[in-house]
């Protein structure tokens, strides 16, 4: 999920030749992308273990929902996704872009806020039905 | 008996597919617009092409499709851009177009006439910057025609002749030309550059805000 998230906000890039930038002012945007991914991946991981283990899907939704806002917040209207977004849905994809844009980086917080939660909850849930009862 | 819950999902549904048609056909119409009105270039004003920045014999042209509400835009503008202009530009080794491709909005548009306006009083490349330099959220306002007019005015253009340009849509045309070539081009996000040796038409392509030194590199390989 991390490289995705790189190549959307325009810090990695493959064309030419592969690169990565990080500026100043995006400082933030990429610490914020590297908590993200580290927590989408620990806690939908920890999900699809209850779903094979368990075969509980309680909580695969929410953290679902946490990935995606935090994937698609600072999805720019003026890259590749933002304008095919644009094209196929007119002024109403140029608002959601604009807004998931302007709002990127409460989007983010939010979206990792919720993958916290989930984590702690799954954590604890874990505990519980893997218990061996004696 | 219709289940009210299923009922209450397909009417919100119908709206929002009503919503997204209504939306999409409008944004078809300012495409169609676009597209349709230009039926021959020679109807655009003689000049066509966008003022150079850089000397005209320069083997390297940098082709920067850009719109002025790009926020991607805006970084590569802050700092890639300074570099290349110090080390290419400046130097003679490269020479740069920008080619207007507003697709985030009528300000975009507008804020690309408003730069032809400023260049009949050969100010477009101070235009161009100011532009960047106060750039803000997309579509909020800050490009609109008054802000515009406000820029101009910061610029000491005679405002008479930048305001009757402005309100007249005098580059119109040229704006929906500019967006048709960038199109065609193969544009599909901004900024998108091509960079062009002039004298073997070798190009390459660069998409997106790429750092400096992929700009260095490629130009370097051109000359």
């Amino acid at each position: 999920m991390l490289i995705p998230l790189l190549i959307i906000s325009e810090h990695l890039f493959l064309e030419p030749y592969i690169i990565f930038s990080i500026y100043p002012e995006s400082i933030v945007n990429f610490s914020l992308i590297l908590i993200l991914s580290i927590f989408a991946g620990i806690v939908i991981s920890m999900n699809i273990f209850r779903i094979r283990q368990i075969k509980k899907t309680n909580k695969i939704g929410v953290s679902l929902f946490g990935t995606i806002i935090g994937a698609s917040a600072g999805v720019c209207s003026c890259g590749p996704i933002g304008f095919s977004i644009i094209t196929t849905f007119g002024t109403a994809g140029g608002i959601a872009t604009a807004f998931l844009d302007i709002y990127e980086i409460p989007l983010r917080v939010i979206s990792i806020g919720i993958l916290i939660v989930v984590f702690f909850t799954s954590l604890k849930s874990l505990k519980n039905e893997c218990e061996i009862k004696s | 008996m219709v289940d009210k819950k299923k009922l209450i999902v397909v009417i919100v549904g119908i709206a929002i597919v009503s919503a997204l048609g209504a939306s999409f056909s409008s944004y078809v119409d300012q495409v169609d617009q676009m597209t349709q009105d230009i039926q021959d270039e020679s109807e655009v004003s003689p000049v066509s092409l966008p003022p150079l920045l850089g000397s005209q014999t320069a083997p390297v042209t940098i082709i920067e499709m850009g719109d002025y509400q790009c926020e991607m835009c805006k970084r590569w503008y802050d700092e890639s851009r300074p570099k290349i202009i110090e080390n290419f530009i400046d130097t003679g080794k490269a020479n740069m177009f920008f080619i207007d491709y507003p697709i985030l909005g009528i300000d975009s548009a507008l804020a690309a006439e408003a730069t032809y306006c400023a260049d009949d009083q050969g100010k477009y490349w101070d235009y161009h910057v100011t532009l960047y330099d106060y750039q803000g959220h997309m579509n909020s306002g800050w490009a609109n025609a008054e802000r515009l007019k406000s820029f101009a005015f910061n610029l000491d253009l005679n405002m008479d002749e930048f305001e009757e340009c402005l309100d007249s849509s005098k580059y119109d045309q040229r704006v929906k030309l500019n967006w048709q070539k960038a199109s065609a081009g193969g544009a599909n996000s901004t900024p998108t550059f091509i960079i062009v040796n002039t004298e073997t038409g070798n190009e390459e392509k660069i998409v997106g805000a790429q750092p400096y030194a992929v700009f260095e590199k490629v130009i370097n390989s051109m000359l």
